[in-house]
């Protein structure tokens, strides 16, 4: 029994728990026991907000805005560390991949989400990244008052960038065979998901 | 038995080179009149065998093999029955650890040999004691999980078995379970409760007998004649008794501060099994369920129930099985999902199972739901975890030996105790027992088994788990120790192991551990008994009863032959056929004591043969070199220490006496139990005497070692030769 | 009709449990062990815990049974080959190891003392070296020497040959192959530390002052390797700050899944032996829970009243060592919500059980172990009775209320009514 007075702050839900195990992998953050193995391998989480094993514990207490604007999935640089030590043998990256699909879909306002989802467009139409389509993109999906923000933010390293010739403004040619990259990753897509399915 | 003697000397070994052994073999002859001996280089050899095989076809029965020790080369020198086998320990405690070609070592061989003729001067061989109208059925005394198991491998085994059950069903606590934890891999999925296929396999058993809605009212005798009265008229005579009484449940209402008895909806384990069986958990939307309800918490159960995390593990699972969306809650302080349970845990962290690990603050009414107030320590803070439909309390277990009086307190009783003058014997710490009314012993020393720390008549020891302070009964299951069910139910089966060896072992009229195998026993000289009943309260085993007198009534089948009984006797009228005061005096005064101006003190030393005999051997497979003044006797226990031995020794002039045996309180490490605890006690008397004598107390010591101790040997030995030396010269020596 | 007489496989503590409980009740046993000696891991060990009593002392109460009992064969440096036939009536192969010494043996040293091959003392976990020709301790049951085979460069040498008075060794000798005819099995082949080396993150092997808890163990025997001192392996200095790692491959889908069951008491254990030797050194435990089960909280508890044994939550990731061989653990400490670098003298890496039979099977021709390697615990209904460690992880008590059980099991299988 705690003797302080300290006044309890209504935590774990289940709402959100159950909810985030519904989505795409969701369901293996349930596992983690709290070793946090997982954090002391991350590259990133120095910059993180949470590690992943701190993000898991969010999770598991319902706290829906916490995790949704944590940086933690965003930062994940999908090194497959963590997952590769798991010793509950949970995909890390998979299921920060699969919480950075949900929140690409559901919020496409949202800012790493939406520079996220238009970078991948843009990468797969030719498998090599057009800078200035991806930039232009991520604007006209931020909408005009944020993007002046951004742009107004950035402009001085985009001058940079152009100097250097580092943002040309026509697109790099297609790479050989784009077709059959798409086929690649809709394949592994695939067998990504039929993998978790037997919970492996 | 008439004694033909051969007395057959190895010269192998170094022992050759070491000692004189023409010397040594004159000793036999000329001081024990035993011209029979022979030597050999390699005695150990099939050739040397040989000859003394050739010599026992002659009608030698009665073999000196002075060579190595009695550790070494034991199926070599095993002559059967009917030989008496007598190793002399040349090798170890002379040749190798002494100078060799010295005078001192030749002095150390030639007492060697004289200890050794002298107690085979005065050694029989003992006849096995048969007891009467054995039975070999088993005894269960209690019919939950623990005992089902028990008497069902029992009967499997070919063994008669009767339960005593107290309730009206078999069954016990598990009985009352929907489930239970897996057993077997893969160890996530629960089975089904066994209990009513095992109840069936029971009754449809012509070999058990069941009594349900009945107890233990007496047991009197001894293992193999154990005779049961069960209330109700009924009797039985037993083996071997299984003491199955598992445990209770942590009383609740003690966890007041926890909720309970002040909200409906806080439960315990059990009552959350019954939700389970009458299938009410189908509406429930939130379970949260509290580790360590009293368990591991100094106010209530200082000891972790052990089980209560794998029973809450399971409990989760009944949530999601009748209601897939509840939602359950552990909180926890460590989740001990201990060996293959990791997977169990893991599967019910895969159900969507949220573990909170902390302390619990405080439970909380929430308009007809509950909140959990917790310590969290992972999210750093106080959390409330709220809308609970049940708080379940994983309220641990208390062995059922833990309730109950102690006997012979009632006041008048223990004010009588109080106003008593304290004296030799209230040194001895008593044992526990509480009058719970499992057994009901008509023991001299008290009516059921003694326990341990929290009430548990566990076993002391690590590598005997089964060892109880009562010879032929056996604690299996949560009474012996917390467990979960399936570790109780490996326990019952290897109790049954047990029960049935004891049987076996009293049949053949053999000791039970750890003499196993022994076939003396001790007797009494009863015309010599003075009442004083020493034995009767010192027999570790509670083996010894007594008449209305106060005469000592031994229950041989009950004895484990460590010979405490034969130590404690100020009259000296215990004995065994191959173990005696007598001898042990004998062989102590056979020794040659050298007068005052040689210089040459005599130190003896009385030696548990478990641990620090084999460590004297440790040493010399060491070489280490140690005081050639030093005469070891080993004993069987310390606690067969007669203090006419020291008293004897003391006039005969030896210059010091030493005890070597193990360490003893909390966790003492003798196997005899309180062995070297009462040699210890002992000597203390002795000090007293020894100074009315004009003698310095520091002669005389007691060293705790333990076996791995070996390496100390020499330094110990060496440092109380030194403080011998210094003390100078027992003034006795010489009259 | 059934056949009597009961194998056992594995002479620790498990097997010479099963073996003199069966035998004490009257059958006829067979006990193979593949060592030289028996007693197993747990003659390895400086003390059990809670006692902190050494294993040795029952052991040799084990063994004077063994001495006084003729209803036990027993058959070292010996592995089972084969079991074929069914529950009740067994046919089992069994191949007798050459050990180059023959039954001759009085363990008088003259081998040792000339042999002139040094190899790393397996006894020891190679923390020391000792002779191709050897004594493999001083508990050594049976007293016996033995001489490593593959060390031994046999003829071209001899000079033990010429050494041992007694005609005891044989290096022309060749594996024996024996034929037994069993009722039941009891297998109980104990288990091995998991190979700590598999954890590449901590380095061990390469990490100089990083050891196993069984390694400490050895290190803390008066007779052991290092005179009784915990000292660091690299340069024989006592160390200030020592650091436990629990769960190094238990609990651990990359290694072994399930947890180990001994670790964390061994540990607590072990923290008493370094509080002996050096009373101020700092210990740290990083642990994901403590599980000191039932009456063992007590131990547990004392060893929290230590103010400088500290309990961290959290596994630990990367291990490095310096070149001064001081070790850096990182791992988030789950109280501080922070990551820590914990600088230490010695890492004793917690690693648990693995048996055997996940790499060799029974050798029975049908399935009796678990995705573990384990014996699954309804073996017995075969007539292959698993016991302690070969079943589960499990302390020793835990282990020797197994091998009784699996005696019993066993002494059913014997006599026909088994189901």
């Amino acid at each position: 029994m705690s003797a302080d007075k300290e006044q309890a702050t209504p935590r774990y839900a289940p709402d959100f728990h159950q909810e985030f195990r519904k989505i795409e992998n969701g369901e293996y953050a349930s596992q983690c026991m709290q070793c946090g193995l997982c954090a002391v391998t991350c590259p990133s989480r120095e910059m993180m907000d949470y590690t992943p094993r701190a993000f898991f514990k969010l999770i598991h207490a319902g706290e829906k805005e916490k995790v949704m604007k944590a940086n933690t999935p965003w930062l994940c640089t999908s090194c497959y560390l963590c997952t590769v030590r798991c010793p509950r043998g949970i995909p890390i990256v998979d299921v920060m991949h699969g919480l950075k699909h949900e929140l690409a879909q559901k919020s496409s306002k949202d800012g790493v989400a939406l520079l996220s989802k238009v970078f991948f467009k843009t990468f797969m139409k030719r498998g090599r990244l057009f800078e200035l389509g991806f930039t232009n993109g991520f604007m006209m999906g931020l909408g005009p008052p944020k993007a002046l923000k951004v742009t107004l933010k950035q402009q001085d390293c985009a001058l940079d960038m152009v100097k250097h010739k580092r943002l040309p403004f026509f697109p790099p040619k297609k790479i050989k065979g784009a077709g059959q990259l798409k086929k690649i990753y809709n394949k592994a897509a695939a067998l990504q998901k039929e993998a978790h399915k037997d919970g492996v | 038995m008439d004694k033909k003697w051969g007395v057959y000397f190895c010269t192998g070994c170094g022992i050759g080179d070491a000692l004189d052994i023409d010397a040594l073999a004159k000793v036999a002859k000329s001081e024990f009149k035993q011209q029979n001996c022979k030597n050999h280089p390699f005695l150990c050899s099939k050739e040397g065998i040989d000859t003394i095989k050739a010599d026992i076809a002659d009608g030698v029965n009665t073999l000196v093999i002075p060579a190595c020790s009695s550790r070494a080369k034991y199926e070599e020198f095993r002559f059967g029955p009917g030989i008496i086998v007598e190793r002399v320990n040349l090798r170890e405690q002379a040749a190798w650890t002494h100078e060799v070609d010295d005078e001192d070592t030749q002095m150390l061989g030639e007492d060697l040999m004289r200890m050794a003729m002298t107690k085979v001067k005065l050694t029989e061989l003992p006849e096995p004691w048969q007891v009467e109208n054995l039975s070999k059925d088993v005894l269960v005394v209690g019919g939950g999980i623990a005992g089902m198991t028990a008497a069902m491998e029992s009967a499997k085994a070919g063994y008669k078995v009767t339960i005593v059950e107290k309730g009206p069903a078999l069954g016990g606590y598990v009985g009352k379970m929907y489930k239970v934890a897996p057993t077997k891999a893969p160890y996530d999925v629960l089975p089904d409760n066994p209990v009513p296929a095992l109840t069936k396999a029971l009754e449809d058993n012509p070999n058990v007998t069941v009594y349900t809605g009945a107890t233990v009212e007496s047991i009197s005798g001894g293992p193999g004649t154990f005779d049961v009265k069960i209330s109700g008229g009924a009797d039985a005579r037993a083996g071997a008794v299984i003491l199955a009484t598992g445990s209770v449940p942590f009383e609740a209402a003690k966890l007041g501060h926890l909720g309970y008895g002040k909200f409906p909806q806080v439960i315990t384990q059990t009552d959350f099994e019954q939700l389970a069986i009458d299938g009410k958990l189908k509406n429930v939307e939130r379970v949260g369920f509290i580790q360590c309800a009293g368990s591991r918490d100094s106010h209530f159960l200082s000891y972790c129930s052990a089980a209560c995390c794998v029973e809450s593990l399971k409990q989760a699972r009944y949530l999601k099985e009748q209601n897939p969306a509840g939602q359950a809650y552990v909180f926890y302080k460590d989740l001990r999902a201990v060996g293959k349970y990791e997977y169990l845990y893991k599967q019910v962290q895969a159900d969507g199972t949220v573990f909170i690990k902390g302390e619990v603050a405080n439970i909380a009414g929430d308009g007809g739901k509950l909140t959990v107030e917790i310590d969290d320590a992972i999210l750093g803070e106080k959390v409330a975890v709220q809308s609970l439909d049940y708080v379940v309390l994983a309220n641990g277990m208390v062995p059922s030996t833990a309730f109950g009086t102690e006997p012979g307190q009632t006041e008048a009783e223990a004010e009588a105790a109080t106003a008593k003058e304290k004296t030799e014997e209230d040194d001895i710490p008593k044992d526990v027992i509480l009058k719970s009314d499992l057994l009901n012993l008509n023991y001299r020393q008290g009516p059921e088994l003694p326990t341990l720390k929290y009430g548990f008549p566990d076993s002391h020891f690590v590598c005997f788990p089964y060892e109880s302070r009562r010879t032929g009964i056996y604690a299996v299951g949560t009474v012996r120790n917390p467990m979960h069910v399936g570790a109780a139910i490996e326990d019952a089966t290897g109790g049954a192991m047990k029960a049935i060896q004891c049987i076996e072992g009293c049949a053949a009229g053999k000791a039970l551990h750890p003499r196993s195998g022994d076939e003396s026993y001790p007797e009494f000289a009863m015309q010599r008994c003075t009442q004083c009943k020493r034995c009767t309260e010192e027999c570790p085993f509670g083996a010894i009863n007594e008449d209305e007198k106060g005469n000592p009534l031994p229950e041989l089948t009950r004895c484990r032959r460590c010979g405490t009984c034969m130590g404690a006797c100020p009259e000296r009228i215990i004995s065994f056929k191959n173990y005696s005061v007598g001898m042990i005096g004998n062989m102590a005064k056979a020794i040659e004591v050298p007068d005052e101006d040689e210089e040459k003190p005599r130190i003896l030393i009385f030696a548990c043969e478990n641990d620090a005999i084999p460590a004297l051997d440790m040493a010399g497979l060491g070489r280490l070199q140690y005081n050639a003044w030093v005469r070891v006797i080993p004993v069987r226990c310390l606690g067969s220490l007669n203090l006419v031995w020291i008293a004897d020794a003391m006039s005969k002039g030896f210059d010091g006496v030493m005890l070597l045996g193990c360490k003893h309180g909390d966790d003492y490490q003798c196997h005899f139990m309180k062995g070297s605890e009462l040699a210890e006690i002992r000597l203390s008397k002795v000090s007293e005497t020894l100074d009315r004598l004009g003698l310095e107390s520091e002669r005389v010591r007691f060293k705790a070692i333990n076996i791995m101790d070996y390496t100390l040997i020499p330094s110990i030995l060496d440092d109380f030769a030194q403080k011998i030396d210094e003390l100078g010269p027992n003034p006795m020596k010489g009259f | 009709m059934a056949n009597k007489t009961i194998l056992v496989v594995g002479g620790g503590i498990s097997g010479l449990s099963a073996a003199l409980e069966a035998a004490e009740a009257g059958r006829e046993v067979v006990l193979v062990e593949k060592n030289p000696y028996l007693g197993g891991r747990v003659t390895q060990l400086h003390q059990y815990f809670p006692k902190l009593c050494p294993p040795n002392c029952g052991l040799e109460i084990n063994f004077k049974r063994l001495r006084e009992n003729s209803s036990i064969k027993v058959y070292t440096s010996a592995e089972v080959e084969s079991i074929t036939g069914e529950k009740g009536n067994f046919t089992v192969k069994v191949n007798l190891n050459p050990t180059f010494i023959n039954a001759n043996c009085t363990a008088c040293g003259k081998c040792a003392e000339v042999c002139p091959v040094e190899i790393p003392n397996a006894f020891n976990y190679g923390l020391d070296k000792t002779k191709a020709a050897h004594l493999p301790h001083q508990f050594a049951f049976p007293l016996k020497f033995t001489i490593d085979t593959a060390a031994c460069p046999g003829a071209s040498c001899g000079k033990c040959v010429e050494a041992c008075e007694y005609k005891a060794i044989d290096l022309g000798m060749q594996l024996e192959t024996l034929s037994l005819n069993v009722g039941a099995v009891v297998w109980a082949t104990g288990w091995n530390p998991y190979d700590a080396s598999k954890i590449g993150y901590y380095g061990y092997g390469r990490n100089k002052n990083m050891i196993t808890n069984v390694m400490l163990e050895r290190m803390a025997v008066e007779a052991g390797p290092t005179g009784g001192k915990i000292v660091r392996p690299s340069d024989g200095k006592a160390p200030e700050t020592i650091a436990f790692v629990q769960c190094a491959g238990s609990r651990d889908e990359n290694h072994q899944p399930y947890c180990s069951q001994v670790c964390c008491m061994a540990t607590l254990k072990q923290t008493t032996y370094i509080r002996e030797q050096y009373p101020d050194a700092k210990i740290y435990i990083f642990y994901i829970d403590i599980r000191a089960m039932g009456k063992y909280e007590d131990f547990y508890v004392n060893v929290q009243k230590d103010e400088n044994v500290v309990f961290i939550k959290g596994k630990v990731g990367e291990i490095t060592e310096d070149a001064s061989g001081t070790l850096e653990l990182e791992v988030e400490d789950q109280y501080a919500g922070k990551i820590i670098k914990q600088k230490a003298d010695l890492v004793v890496l917690a690693t648990g059980m693995a048996p055997p039979t996940r790499d060799t099977g029974v050798p029975v021709g049908f399935e009796v172990t678990d995705q573990d390697g384990f014996v699954v615990s309804n073996a017995a209904e075969v007539g292959i009775s698993g016991a302690g460690c070969a079943k589960k992880p499990s302390e020793v008590s835990g282990s020797v209320r197994d091998a009784t059980a699996a005696a019993l099991q066993a002494i059913q299988g014997t006599v026909g009514g088994g189901n």
